[in-house]
Order: C-alpha cells, then structure tokens, then sequence
C-alpha cells in the first residue's frame, strides 16, 4: 500500500451501523480504536495520504508520519483478509 | 426475566438462518433438509418474516442467511431481502441460480442483497447433473458473469464426496478462473438425505487426503497473491476426524435457524432427536425463544454432558461436538460424539468408512 493509493472495501464488506464491526461475506471484523473512523473515509476515491491528512484534522498534535502509518498498517492488515482492494 | 437459572454463560447469536421454503428444483443426493419437508401452504407469509428479522436485529444478530430449499422459489423474495437489509442485518442468499435471471437478480440487489452464494455439484455437467437429479450445471455457468456484474460478493461452493472428489483440483482451477470472492469446499457430512446415500458418498481415506493437500495447496496460492486472492474455506469430514467440530458454533451459542413453517431450531437436523419441539415464531419473540425455548437449552452448557466431557478441556473449543451425530450413530442423543477419540463408539467411524460398496443412488423427490 502506498501513500499514492486509492483503498477500496471488497465487494461484500460494510460497516456496521451501529457497532465497531466491519461486516464481511459471513463473518465480522472488530474493529479498534480509530479503525472505523479510517474505513468510514474508505470510499475509492480518497488516496491514503488523504484519508491521513483527515485523521490528523481530527486528533489535535498527532504526528502526520505516525498517523500515516498507522493508516497504512491498518488498510494492510484488512486486504490481508480480503476486506480492502487498492 | 429469567424463569429458570441457567449455570452457563447466554450468548448472543449472531447468525440468523432463513429456510424460507421447502421448495426447490434440485434432488440433491447429500440435501441436508430434513427428511420430512414442510409444505409449501404451512410457509410463513411475508410479514411472519419481516416481523422476526426485526427481532433478530435487536436480539444482536448480524448475518441473515436467505436459504432454503430454494429462496427464489419465494415470490416475495426482494421484500424478505429489503426487510432483512432494512432492519441493520448483512443478507446473504443461498441458492442454486435456478429460477435466477439477470432482471430478477437486479431487483434482489436494489432490494439489498449483498452476497450470493451459487452451488455447484461438479466440474463435469454430467455428473453435476447425477448428483443434483436434474440438469442444473449449464444453467449455472452461465450465470455467473451475469452475477458479477452487480456489486455483490459471490461465493461458489461444492459439497465434496466419493462421486466427485476426483475432480476436485479441476473444479478448484474453474472456480479460480471466474475469480469469486470466496470458495467453499465442503465435505458431505452425514445427515438427512446423505445419510440414506452414505454407501454412495463416502470417499476413501486416501480421496480425502489427497482432497486435503489439493485444498491447502488452492490456499496458500491464493493468499500469496495480494490482489484478487480467493478465500478459500474448506469443512472437512467428520467420520475422518479425532475429535469432533463445534458443531454449529455449539448448541444455541452462535445460530438461529427457522424453517419455512416458523419453528426455531438450534441447527439443521434437530428434529431427528427424539423428543424434540421447537417453538415457532408466530407464538414467542425471537428473544424469549433464545433465552427460554426448551430446545435451545437441551445442550447449553455441560450439564448434559458424559463425565469424559465435562472434565475435558476441550469442551471450551468443540461445546460437546454434534448432538444429532451422536444421536444417529449411538441411539442416545447425550452420547459422546464418536467422532472423538475418547468415545467408546469411536470404532464404528473406522467400519462405515470402509463401508464403500456401490449402492444404487436415492435422489430427494
């Protein structure tokens, strides 16, 4: 995943509603810390860079560079499981 | 309010299946519908299931499994589907693609159907047609490139046994080429139908090793690509195993399933135990038969279990494996499942694996 790349959920996967989940082809993901807040900017549009630079928006004195790993991991962690297409 | 005390912990299910109808235009030889099939007049209308998938929703639940027999034998399939979706559960329809048409299918998807899973008997048409009792195959494949044109996943599966799994590396190859989002192979377990074919079906020990190391292999390929791997998941067969599955997630832990006449039953074959009753949705909540119906609590917890149970560790992972197995093989539903080592019975899975001699096929009429 690099910083230029435009993440996309996997046909079939979706927030939940309402719980921290992400709702997958039979299954459900929990999700921790700002990682809905990451998938709820996941829309195949935004590149990675630009979803960073929305969280940073967010948490007043984060690092850019510690919050775009951060991004990267957890968009890497998800397409490991099939959840994410870039 | 609790009315009885319960010594185990009560969780909440999260999988809700819909046997929305009996009907279906396959005859499957391994067709894991019960044995007597409920008629079409007895179904639950249209508002019976909008009303419980409402309920299921706030019981927590959140996958809606539409299966059936076939769903799209349901005229009112986009609203089942609409009502599931609006009341916050992700809908999934299982189906044979028989009866489905590019039109019909644009109409489940803008209902709200979000993941389709499309059955196959075989790679060769003959054969799949055998199995199915009916010339379903051709139908099948041309349906997919149909399916992948709306933004649904699409997961292919095929019920693995001794009448196919020669072919199995060959339908894992044409599955990989139309690239679906998940695979499933899964092994015949022996229940309702399949068990009156069992001499048919069973393969030999060396199939299913050879159908294990074809499976792992389609695996680890499959996640080395980064993009457009398939995931792969794959139930193995009981009567080869050492110990057995925690079937269905473990008795009322995980699932749901009603069937087309409104009983709540806690897995697909309950009703071969003796002395079972389910409790129907057009009497209770969905909430009072998780937590009071007595056939949800027939197996919770350990308190039915063999001492060779309760006093294994095991029992935190497998819940006491399958009552019904148990049941089928031993004659007394509380029996150690004899897939496990530790049964006494474990010895017979050894005779009825070897017990392969051709018997002529009984298709579902």
């Amino acid at each position: 995943m690099q910083i230029d790349s435009i993440p996309r959920l996997t046909v079939g996967c979706r927030l939940h509603p309402t719980e921290d989940l992400l709702l997958v082809p039979e299954g459900a993901l929990q999700l921790g810390g700002p990682a809905k807040d990451i998938l709820a900017m996941v829309d195949g549009k935004r590149t990675v860079a630009m979803i960073a630079d929305a969280l940073l928006a967010q948490y007043d004195g984060a690092e850019r560079q510690e919050v775009l790993e951060d991004v990267v991991a957890l968009l890497e962690r998800m397409q490991q499981r099939g959840a994410i297409r870039s | 309010m609790e009315t009885i005390s319960k010594e185990y912990l009560l969780t909440q299910p999260s999988s809700f299946i819909a046997e929305v109808t009996h009907r279906c235009p396959l005859h499957c030889l391994y067709c894991s519908n019960p044995i007597e099939l409920k008629r079409s007049e007895g179904e639950l209308a249209t508002e019976d299931w909008v009303r419980v998938f409402k309920q299921g929703a706030e019981l927590g639940m959140l996958h809606l499994h539409l299966t059936g027999g076939e769903p799209l034998a349901r005229p009112d399939l986009a609203q089942l589907i609409a009502a599931g979706r609006g009341a916050g559960l992700y809908v999934n329809m299982i189906t044979s693609g028989i009866g489905l048409t590019e039109k019909r299918l644009a109409e489940l998807v803008d209902a709200g159907l979000e993941h389709l899973q499309l059955s196959f008997q075989d790679v060769e048409e003959a054969s799949a047609n055998h199995i199915a009792g009916t010339r379903a195959h051709a139908h099948k494949l041309t349906l997919i490139p149909v399916i992948r044109k709306f933004p649904i996943a699409l997961t292919l599966n095929l019920v693995v046994h001794r009448q196919n799994i020669d072919r199995l590396e060959r339908f894992i190859e044409m599955a990989e080429e139309f690239a679906p989002e998940r695979l499933e192979i899964a092994h015949v377990q022996y229940y309702g139908w399949a068990l009156k074919n069992r001499g048919l079906l069973m393969p030999t020990q060396e199939q299913v090793e050879r159908s294990v190391a074809i499976v792992e292999a389609a695996k680890a390929r499959n996640q080395a690509r980064n993009h457009g791997g398939i995931k792969i998941e794959s139930v193995f067969p009981d009567y080869f195993g050492s110990y057995p599955k925690a079937c269905v997630g473990g008795w009322g832990r995980q699932m749901m399933l009603i069937d087309p006449i409104g009983q709540a039953m806690p897995c697909h074959a309950a009703a071969v135990i003796p002395g079972m009753s389910f409790d129907n949705v057009r009497e209770h909540s969905l909430s009072w038969i998780w937590k009071e119906s007595a056939a949800f609590n027939r197996f919770r917890g350990d308190a039915w279990m063999s001492e060779t149970c309760k006093s294994c560790p095991r029992k935190e992972r497998d819940f006491g494996g399958c009552r019904c197995q148990a049941f089928q093989l031993t004659g007394d539903a509380e029996a150690i499942d004899p897939v496990c080592v530790l049964s006494p019975d474990h010895g017979m899975l050894a005779q009825l694996r070897s017990a392969t001699e051709e018997s002529l096929p009984m298709w579902r009429g």
